[in-house]
């Protein structure tokens, strides 16, 4: 212990002399040259006790339709029936998407303290299912309550077999410039076995709808460890992944949720699922397949190209505040968490108490914990390979904290599960990091230690939070 | 009908609300509090001793130590000890019928989980019988006993205060192993012994049976067996006059200077000490100044009364008369039992003391959560001021932490005492593998008393030139159908052959010698399951014998579990090492390393076995930034981690302790 704190007061003291000016600045300082120059650039500095109380630059709308529930699904959706292929007039999405309006119009905010928005992600449910002219009301009123930026990044999941290339065409005129196509898998079978209401055949035309519209920036989105998935579909989904040359690539590991139908049906690591081991042979074919490809493994479950990482879920694992909209969302303002109802009925309420004045969980002053704050930025930032950054972590929540993570984190530098960078991201050998002084970065290594990302950030809990 | 003494009567009388507890309308006025009280068993019961009876009815100078007897049951677990114990208490009227809860004296939660008793707890009745041509009242005082071998210390100290006994056989079963222990212990007491066939309304009552076995094995008089069944009330009426006709009268004088025997103690949180005493000599009142022989130290009697059954203020014992004495004692460490009182400034000649306490298991005691040191602390300290045989050290454990180094008197004291550990403190115990007292000779002359095997070095600077360990004397009664059976058992279990004869045309009864740490911890099952529950066992213990010990280490990566090292004779190392192993693979969980189980005599490994490095977490998504859930998983993952035990880098759980007690 003591040679960690020798090793570390050199980085301390020459780090960051000047930390009072970054934590004394005001709010109101901030949001001010936010809203004049719409920028980054200063907030790169903020703190980390600061970051999240800072007026939200990014939006997340959740659009629940879908025409019927996937096995695997237990999100907030509200499944439509799969009779009717058109859903243009279906009264339960209009009437939803008011509401939906509303709560962005009623949400409080000054729109002098405002910055525009950069990203704005509707997800779902099926949001490829709302009818386009719906999809403009949601983004003019996001406009009209916080502005949107020029060249803000607006992600769409889009559902193969629920759009044509009009309707794309459409969205891309309302501004939409990133498609997240929920593909899943490759082989019929098994979506046929996880009740997707698409086929094969429908991926195929929706990649084609997608890349003939000319959208430059579209992640395919795929599931592994499915029931009865053996490692050679595994391999051919991702061949053909590659194919299709998305600019992203999401690939989740299935979580079997309780009361799902796959809660019901099967036991995790038990046949049909694959076994522990198989399931982690599966992650890594994707790691090496992908990378191989050139997309960059930049968190636990995201690949992209250069330049091409999603801006907008960039902002969650940097812990930066987010708005949310929409049955179930969560938003993250003012540093404190706020889950909307779930239920369609006391959403509804919620929506009109909002706009009663009686409901403002958005903009209550909550007492952050510095302890839980840590722990968020361990937990998101550790999903990364970015990793954690030394210096704002030390700087937000001092010197101890970090030193007994590194303390409790020895034997697995020396396994290789978490890797030190320096400033140049640059590995530290495990025997160095207790006497590198130029340590910057803190990461799980892909893909053992992403693979086993919940032991190590637990561990890290059990140091913030004994 | 299992009849070792964990087929305890455990189902009979779960969980009794305290207002059934005392039946004095005097105390009822009391049940609310005592509803709210979470305090169970006996400091409930202590917390109502305390609110003192008067009765001005009761005046001892009526009983002359010739209207005195004093006697005590001893049975067979589950041959209706206790049960006999409450008809008497109700034939007097001591106790109300059917108001009290079953087996009155025994007032431990755990006794009446158990079906067992425990403590040694003593009643005062009064009983008019026509002696010598006239009606006469006559003062008994009857002195429950523990009936297991491990409480035999309890037996001696309550026989000491007795001139006969009941030996109550039940009328089914036939003689069983500790019928034949307690005989002995009051045989060799020199106790007057009225055998009682019990239990002969069962349709498989053969009390002639019993009484062959009564001549055969105790040389006992068939005619003087008193037929009853405390369940139907047959024959009890026979009981007292037996009681006073047969049982001398107790043989002290009521001229000479007094002499009482501490018969045992108990902490009262309103009046201290109080002391059970029988009065051997002379006479003792309130207000005299009395002094301990053992101690030296002088108390003024408080209060004085006895057993009625509650504590009833008389002011006075006399010669014969076994009470209460309250005496401004402390703690009960004060009250040596088998101490003898004396008037202070008198010369008398102390009484013959009792057995000393003697540990036969050791075992160490951890809190659950490391925390709770102090909690467990507190229990310990506050059951052994009730359980003064219990003896406790404190000790460190590199994997446990801060903990006690506890020495029972047997198996099911030390049950019992993590019972009421728990179900009277509260407190969540982790305990050792236990072990058994050795004793390691060295080539420098030097010689060790082991009662922790972690203390034994494992690659000791001097040759160990002998070792040696405890025995007892077992004794085995059983159908002869499991001779073979019984015989395989004991061999295996490094058993020598004392005794085989027959008690009748259908049991046989063997004695063995065996190494205590053989029988420590799951000889009873093993021998339950081989003859159907029909076996029944007690043992003595013997002398110290030379035996080829070794100590078997537990490593984890090459690290060796201090609270999981155990000394084995040499023979059995081989396989008690690998079922170690083996158990412990089973419960450790994978973790993000492999982990190597092995266990080693000094640096010879011996087994091993590995628990592959964990592969992977479920990587669920942060879902539309909905991170909370993700967070309360890994928080409950943490706590999860809190709560093992860790050895090096390698957690383990709670569970993998509790296991390795199950059997080794």
């Amino acid at each position: 212990m003591m040679a960690f704190r020798s090793a570390f007061t050199p980085l301390l003291t020459s780090a960051f002399p000047t930390r009072t000016t970054s934590g004394t600045l005001s709010l109101s300082t901030f949001a001010n040259s936010l809203t004049e120059h719409c920028t980054q650039t200063v907030r790169q500095n903020v703190s980390l006790l600061d970051l999240c109380k800072l007026p939200p630059a990014s939006a997340y709308v959740h659009l629940p339709f879908c025409r019927k529930r996937c096995h695997y699904c237990d999100f907030p959706i509200i499944a439509l029936g799969s009779s009717s292929d058109h859903h243009h007039d279906d009264p339960r999405i209009s009437s939803y998407v008011e509401t939906l309006c509303r709560e962005i119009m009623a949400t409080n905010s000054t729109p002098s303290s405002c910055p525009p928005l950069q990203t704005v992600f509707l997800g779902g449910g099926t949001p490829s299912l709302v009818p386009p002219r719906l999809v403009s009301s949601v983004l003019d009123a996001l406009s009209s309550k916080f502005g949107v930026c020029g060249n803000a990044e607006i992600s769409m999941e889009m559902d193969p077999g629920t759009f044509n290339a009009a309707a794309m065409k459409e969205l891309m005129g309302l501004g939409v410039n990133r498609v997240s196509l929920g593909v899943q898998s490759f082989q019929d079978e098994l979506l046929k076995c996880c009740g997707r209401a698409h086929g094969v055949d429908e991926i195929f035309e929706a990649v084609e709808i997608v890349k003939s519209c000319g959208v430059e920036n579209w992640s395919l989105d795929l599931i592994s460890s499915l029931p009865h998935q053996t490692p050679a579909m595994w391999e051919e989904s991702l061949h053909l992944t590659i194919q299709a040359q998305p600019t992203h690539v999401s690939v989740y590991d299935l979580q079997v949720e309780q009361d799902t139908k796959f809660g019901f049906l099967y036991t995790p690591g038990e046949f049909p699922l694959p076994s522990e081991n198989q399931s982690a042979e599966l992650y890594k074919m994707a790691s090496r397949m992908l990378s191989n490809a050139g997309y960059e493994h930049y968190e636990i479950s995201s690949y992209g190209k250069t330049g091409y990482r999603c801006r907008h879920n960039t902002t969650y694992w940097k812990n930066k505040p987010f708005y949310a909209f929409g049955l179930g969302s969560a938003s993250y303002i003012g540093g404190v968490r706020f889950s909307r109802p779930r239920r369609l009925r006391e959403y509804t309420n919620y929506v009109q108490a909002l706009e009663n004045g009686v409901a403002d969980h958005t903009q209550s002053e909550g007492i952050v914990e510095p302890k839980d704050l840590a722990m968020d930025v361990v937990m998101l930032s550790l999903r990364t390979a970015d990793g954690l950054d030394l210096k704002s972590f030390r700087e937000a929540f001092g010197d101890s904290i970090l030193l007994s993570i590194f303390e409790a984190y020895r034997p697995y530098l020396e396994s290789g599960l978490v890797i030190c960078l320096d400033e140049q991201r640059r590995n530290v050998a495990a025997d160095e990091v207790m006497s590198n002084e130029k340590l910057a970065y803190l990461r799980l290594s892909d893909p053992d230690g992403f693979l086993l990302s919940n032991e190590l950030i637990s561990v890290a809990f059990a140091v913030i939070c004994p | 009908m299992p009849s070792l003494y964990r087929a305890s009567k455990s189902l009979k009388s779960h969980r009794i609300p305290f207002n059934l507890f005392h039946i004095n309308p005097n105390f009822r006025r009391l049940d609310s509090t005592a509803y709210l009280n979470p305090i169970f068993g006996w400091t409930q019961c202590a917390f109502f001793a305390s609110q003192f009876r008067e009765d001005p009815s009761i005046d001892l100078n009526q009983f002359p130590s010739d209207r005195i007897r004093n006697f005590s049951i001893i049975a067979h677990v589950d041959h209706g000890k206790s049960t006999l114990a409450d008809r008497l208490l109700e034939l007097t009227a001591t106790i109300r019928k059917g108001h009290g809860q079953p087996q009155y004296l025994d007032k431990l939660q755990v006794e009446r989980e158990r079906g067992i008793t425990v403590k040694a707890q003593t009643a005062t009745m009064f009983h008019t019988h026509k002696y010598l041509g006239t009606d006469t009242k006559f003062l008994l005082n009857l002195i429950d006993t523990p009936g297991h071998v491990d409480f035999s210390y309890e037996v001696s100290r309550s026989l000491a205060a007795c001139q006969g006994v009941l030996l109550v056989v039940d009328a089914a079963q036939g003689v069983q192993a500790q019928t034949v222990a307690n005989f002995y212990l009051a045989f060799e007491a020199n106790l007057t012994v009225i055998p009682v066939i019990n239990k002969i309304d069962q349709p498989t009552a053969d009390p002639d049976r019993v009484k062959e076995q009564l001549k055969s094995i105790f040389d006992l008089d068939p005619n003087e067996a008193l037929l009853t069944s405390a369940k139907t009330g047959l024959g009890l009426e026979q009981v007292l006059p037996a009681v006073i006709e047969r049982i001398p009268h107790p043989p002290g004088n009521s001229s000479s200077p007094l002499r009482m025997l501490l018969l045992d103690s108990y902490y009262d949180e309103y009046k201290g000490v109080i002391c059970h005493v029988a009065v051997v000599d002379g006479t003792l009142r309130k207000g005299d100044k009395i002094s301990s022989a053992a101690t030296g130290q002088s108390y003024e009697v408080l209060d004085v009364g006895i057993m009625h059954p509650e504590l009833t203020q008389t002011g006075v014992l006399l010669t014969g008369q076994v009470g209460y004495v309250v005496s401004g004692m402390r703690s009960t460490k004060e009250a040596r039992v088998g101490d003898t009182l004396y008037q202070t400034k008198s010369i008398v000649e102390p009484l013959p003391g009792f057995k000393p306490v003697k540990h036969m298991v050791f075992s160490g005691l951890y809190p659950a959560d490391g925390s709770d040191f102090e909690a467990l602390s507190n229990a310990i300290e506050r059951l052994t001021c009730n359980d003064a045989s219990v003896s406790v050290t404190k000790e460190s454990s590199s994997a446990l932490g801060l903990g006690f180094r506890c020495g029972f008197l047997g198996l099911l004291h030390m049950d019992v005492f993590h019972q009421r550990l728990e179900q009277e403190h509260g407190a969540h115990v982790i305990s050792t593998v236990p072990t058994v007292p050795y004793i390691f000779e060295y080539s420098d002359d030097s010689k060790v008393h082991v009662q922790n095997p972690a203390m034994l070095p494992s690659n000791p600077k001097n040759r160990v030139t002998a070792c040696w360990e405890p025995t007892v004397i077992a004794t085995i009664i059983f159908p002869s159908e499991y001779v073979g059976a019984i015989i395989t058992l004991c061999s295996e279990r490094r058993g020598e052959q004392l005794e085989y004869s027959f008690i009748d045309s259908q049991r046989a009864l063997m004695k063995y010698r065996l190494p205590l740490r053989e029988i420590v911890v799951d000889f009873y099952n093993e021998l339950k399951s081989l003859t159907s529950g029909y076996a029944s066992f007690d043992y003595e213990e013997a002398e110290y014998q030379a035996s080829d010990l070794v100590k078997l280490d537990i490593l984890l990566n090459a690290q060796p579990v201090d609270a999981m090292a155990t000394i084995v004779h040499r023979s059995k190392a081989q396989r008690v090492g690998r079922e170690l192993v083996d158990k412990l693979k089973k419960f450790i969980d994978r973790q993000m390393f492999e982990i190597t189980i092995q266990a080693a005599l000094g640096s010879k490994i011996i087994a091993r076995e590995t628990v592959s490095a964990m592969r992977k977490n479920v990587l669920a998504k942060c879902y539309g930034g909905d991170v909370t859930r993700k967070k309360k998983l890994l928080e409950k993952q943490k706590e999860g981690k809190k709560r093992m035990k860790r050895v090096g880098s390698v957690d383990i759980p709670q569970e993998a302790f509790h296991e390795l007690l199950k059997g080794s």
